[in-house]
């Protein structure tokens, strides 16, 4: 069971399609393709993180009207660009959905894609608050889930599930708010 | 001095009643609700949960009397009692029983004040009763009470036009502004009440009184999903409670005088059961209005703000005033 | 389940016709009286702020939005969220993917099956677990089940947003049914953990069958009812009707899915469009409004009801044997009363409880139609028994999102409308 699952690498036609039309478009680009379960992931630089965004969704035969949702990620073990955004497209005419992702070195900024799908402000809001990853170009950037009082960046790898930093009670702000 | 202590025992009499009948009508309230929304209502406080408004005093009073930093506090304080003093004193004006009825062989008028413009003297103490609404909205330094209070202000200044107008059909065809007149004039078997012929006054009238209640589907002031609490947001324990009293001693008011006006007051429905004491009659009356009242509370959605003055400018007034022309070009015909 | 069956269970249809065709807004106008209201007071104009919620009678949850008003007209809106912010994407990198499941009870409760199911189905994706059929079926029943108390719910509330407030305890009443069907299949009215990887818990008890027949026979009754209560109540219809109008392009721009992406005519649900569970072997219609309103969104909800009960008499009908766990000792944890009797399954159980699955290197992305929108989750492997990241696209964290697009330009009145028919729960937009 275990060794099909690992092997199997099914590509169907429309990811096929889609895969050739933005490698066409962009070609060189393309730091990275990846296929698994039917999902195809493709890594692009930062700078040209926005470019084929918009792309992908005003060409009318990609049309990803949506962004499904954006997250940072953290891999620690990589040293140059331990960071990741990650984005899922959504065409809803045509039932598709496409990853994109970009690697970022530590204190690197990613552009933003508020002016491309609206949505993407609370999720790069949440990245920057988790991840400490600024998204230029955003006009929003507060913490979102976490209190305004909060240090650090919970979900980077080395930061520890329990503990007592940030989100306590500030006896000191007591009577100026 | 015997025409002092009669007033004296109606005026504790018919107070008495009023307030008495306020936790009472809290309990039916809540038990119709639950009847409404298939549960039970109160249960435990007294026999079928009859004493549940007491435990609820008992505990409004015990509770701690929050004034806000920032309030106008003498308005604060002072806003509750305006909301609910003038319902008592309309109380006054209401007839309970026909004029010169011989008790023990003293000639008594079974009304508390027999004020030549009774009907107008509600309708100026109804508008006195706003203010209290509106003080309290402003005084509570609260957006949400001031919300509650401008709207209010709004409401009322918006169907008390068309209240009035509503009534000078009534005065019209009684050819009076005095309630016991008012009463007088629709001596008889019910078809005489003058709910038949101003039937249009009448929708009005009571469309327009739970407005001024402020009660569902018209409850803007207070509309617990977008304004909180509206008025009584900042409002703790009694001073809380104080507003629920005014506004539940307004609902029995309010109800008297559909009665009184449209539903010939104290007398029977038919003159063959004038052996009932009118005063019962009149308590039956006050009672199927609370009703009403509070079954439409627990049915329909509430309107929006600008909804509501939609329809007391654009339908109301309209239909009021035409009410009105028709009515006294009728009453004029058959006089002569 | 036959064809005219089914024509019958629809009684939303005639009073669709009924309606008037209004003029509808173009995406033009829209924005341009957006644009006027701001203009308007954008000038000399004071507006006063304030902060609706997060302890807000109408905020369904800690939501807390700070509206600038003028009078009583919203020119401004800032939505803020996060206090009920629990860490779930932290505590998944912390907990092999069997020990998630009941956290994602806690992300959107009034529908927490959904929120079980749509991981499970994500990491099925991952792992390359075959369901087996009944499961699926079964699957299907609770998933829908689900749908019908979160709408049932959000029904009453939404009603209540409007002064209703008997309708509030009526929904209720009949949600319980639902509720009891829940207790019975896994001994949780509210945090189902009901899904497992592979499968689910447990069978259907003895009787369940019969028990959730009589419900979904019953409660397209009950929905009548409702029908006559509200659908044609003329103040509803003018509380509601032409209120919080969305474009279709606002829609995908905001990332809103769900019956409110349904409201405006997009005819977009993963039940159809990627099919999970028994989705592609039931019958049913996607229910689709035009007006995108307030209203729209209402009876959109309503025809999906009585398609859920449609869905959950067909899989009832149709429910085949068999297991109801997948049998793949990799992935899947061993059934308890099989863990003190076989050597092989004890082992399995242990190392499941242990080490945790095995589980191949990569990442998947699956979405599910939870009752209040699309939830997505997105899980990233390395190959150990724990998520590398997982990541919660939940429904009302983007519906939530939209709200001040919406809000701007209405009336404060019908903010709370609008707010409750985009249907947000706390649990699921902060995580």
């Amino acid at each position: 069971m275990e060794s099909s699952t690992q092997t199997t690498i099914e590509i169907p036609e429309a990811m096929e399609s889609v895969f050739a039309k933005v490698e066409q478009r962009f070609g060189e680009k393309l730091l990275g393709t990846s296929f698994f379960r039917g999902e195809l992931s493709i890594t692009v630089a930062p700078a040209d993180w926005v470019e084929v965004a918009a792309y992908c969704r005003d060409e009318p035969s990609l049309a990803f009207e949506r962004l499904d949702s954006l997250l940072g990620n953290h891999y620690p073990a990589r040293k140059d660009r331990p960071f990741e955004v990650v984005a899922h497209l959504t065409s809803v005419s045509r039932t598709a959905r496409l990853r994109l992702k970009t690697q970022l070195a530590e204190g690197e900024k990613a552009p933003t894609l508020t002016g491309v799908w609206a949505s993407a402000g609370w999720d790069e809001r949440e990245t920057w608050e988790m991840y400490g990853i600024v998204f230029e170009g955003h006009s929003d950037l507060r913490r979102l889930l976490t209190t305004e009082d909060f240090e650090g960046f919970p979900l980077r790898k080395d930061f520890p599930l329990r503990g007592t930093v940030g989100g306590r009670i500030r006896t000191d702000l007591k009577g100026k708010i | 001095m015997t025409d002092f202590i009669f007033l004296l025992i109606k005026g504790v009499l018919w107070v008495a009643v009023g307030v008495g009948m306020v936790p009472f009508l809290i309990y039916f309230e809540r038990k119709w609700a639950g009847f409404f929304q298939s549960r039970v209502g109160p249960t435990y406080a007294g026999p079928w949960g009859s004493l549940q408004s007491f435990g609820d005093m008992a505990k409004l009073l015990s509770k701690e009397d929050v004034v806000p930093e920032r309030a106008d506090k003498a308005v604060f304080k002072l806003a509750p009692y305006i909301l609910f003093v003038p319902g008592f004193l309309v109380m006054a004006l209401i007839p309970f029983g026909p004029l010169n009825v011989d008790i023990f062989g003293h000639k008594v008028d079974l009304v508390i004040a027999n004020f030549d413009a009774g009907a107008i003297m509600f309708m100026a103490l109804g508008s006195i009763a706003v203010y209290g609404i509106v003080f309290a909205g402003w005084a509570s330094n609260n957006h949400w009470s001031l919300l509650g209070g401008l709207r209010c202000g709004a409401n009322m200044v918006s169907y008390e036009i068309a209240m009035g107008l509503a009534l000078v059909g009534i005065f019209l065809m009684a050819d009076s502004v005095n309630f016991s007149q008012i009463v007088d004039g629709q001596a008889g078997n019910f078809w005489n009440w003058y709910f038949i012929p101003q039937i249009v006054a009448f929708v009005i009238f009571f469309i327009s009184s739970i407005a001024e209640l402020n009660r569902d589907p018209f409850n803007v002031a207070e509309a617990e999903q977008e304004l909180v609490a509206g008025h009584m947001t900042e409002y703790s324990g009694m001073r809380w409670g104080l507003f629920m009293f005014g506004e539940y001693v307004n609902m029995v008011v309010m109800s008297a005088v559909i009665a009184t006006l449209f539903f010939g007051g104290w007398r029977a429905p038919f003159t063959a059961l004038d052996f009932i004491p009118g005063f019962i009659w009149l308590i039956g009356k006050v009672l199927f209005f609370i009703f009403l009242y509070m079954w439409i509370r627990w049915t329909l959605p509430r309107y929006r703000y600008n909804q509501l003055m939609d329809i007391g400018w654009k339908i109301f007034l309209p239909l009021a005033i035409a009410n009105l022309a028709v009515t006294a070009v009728i009453v004029s015909v058959v006089q002569r | 389940m036959s064809a005219s069956d089914r024509d019958t269970a629809h009684p939303m249809q005639d009073h669709v016709h009924m309606r008037k065709p209004k003029p509808r807004p173009t995406p033009e106008e829209l924005r341009a009286r957006k644009e006027a209201t701001r203009q308007r007071v954008s000038g000399s104009v004071e507006t006063i702020t304030v902060s609706m919620g997060p302890q807000h009678p109408s905020m369904h949850g800690v939501f807390q939005a700070v509206l600038d008003l003028d009078g009583e007209v919203i020119v401004n809106t800032d939505a803020r969220i996060g206090n009920l912010h629990r860490g779930v994407e932290k505590l998944a990198e912390y907990r092999t993917y069997h020990q998630f499941i009941p956290v994602t009870d806690r992300l959107d409760y009034i529908s927490s099956f959904a929120m079980n199911h749509g991981y499970c189905e994500a990491v099925e994706k991952l792992m390359g677990v075959h369901v087996p059929r009944r499961a699926r079926y079964i699957r299907t029943i609770a998933h829908e089940l689900c749908r019908l108390s979160n709408h049932i719910l959000w029904l009453g509330v939404h009603i209540m947003d409007f002064g209703a407030q008997t309708f509030f305890l009526i929904c209720f009443r009949d949600r319980e049914y639902i509720l009891d069907l829940f207790e019975m299949l896994c001994g949780a009215r509210l945090t189902h953990s009901y899904a497992r990887i592979g499968g689910v818990a447990k069978d259907l008890p003895e009787g369940w069958e019969h028990k959730c027949r009589e419900v979904v026979d019953f409660l397209p009754k009950r929905l009548d009812e409702y029908q006559r209560l509200i659908t044609q109540n003329r103040i509803f219809l003018k509380r509601s009707v032409g209120i919080g109008i969305f474009t279709v392009e606002d829609l995908h721009t905001w990332r809103v899915t769900g019956p409110c992406l349904r409201a405006a005519g997009v005819p977009r649900d993963l039940r159809k469009d990627e099919p999970y569970a028994a989705y592609d072997e039931v019958e049913f219609e996607v229910a689709v409004e035009y007006n995108s309103d307030v209203y729209d969104r209402f009876l959109v909800r309503m025809k999906e009801m009585y398609e859920s009960c449609n869905i959950i008499r067909q899989c009832l009908d149709n429910l085949p044997d068999g297991e109801f766990l997948a049998e793949d000792a990799a992935h899947v944890l061993p059934l308890k009363k099989n863990v003190m009797r076989d050597a092989a399954a004890m082992v399995q159980d242990f190392v499941h409880v242990f080490r945790g699955p095995q589980v191949p290197k990569g990442e998947v992305y699956r979405a599910v139609e939870a009752p209040k929108g699309e939830f997505g989750v997105y899980i990233s492997s390395d190959g150990g028994p724990k998520p590398q990241r997982l990541h919660l696209a939940t429904p009302s964290f983007f519906h939530g999102q939209a709200v001040p697009a919406l809000f701007e330009g209405e009336m404060l009145a019908d903010s709370v409308g609008i707010f409750g028919s985009a249907d947000i729960v706390l649990g699921d937009s902060d995580r």
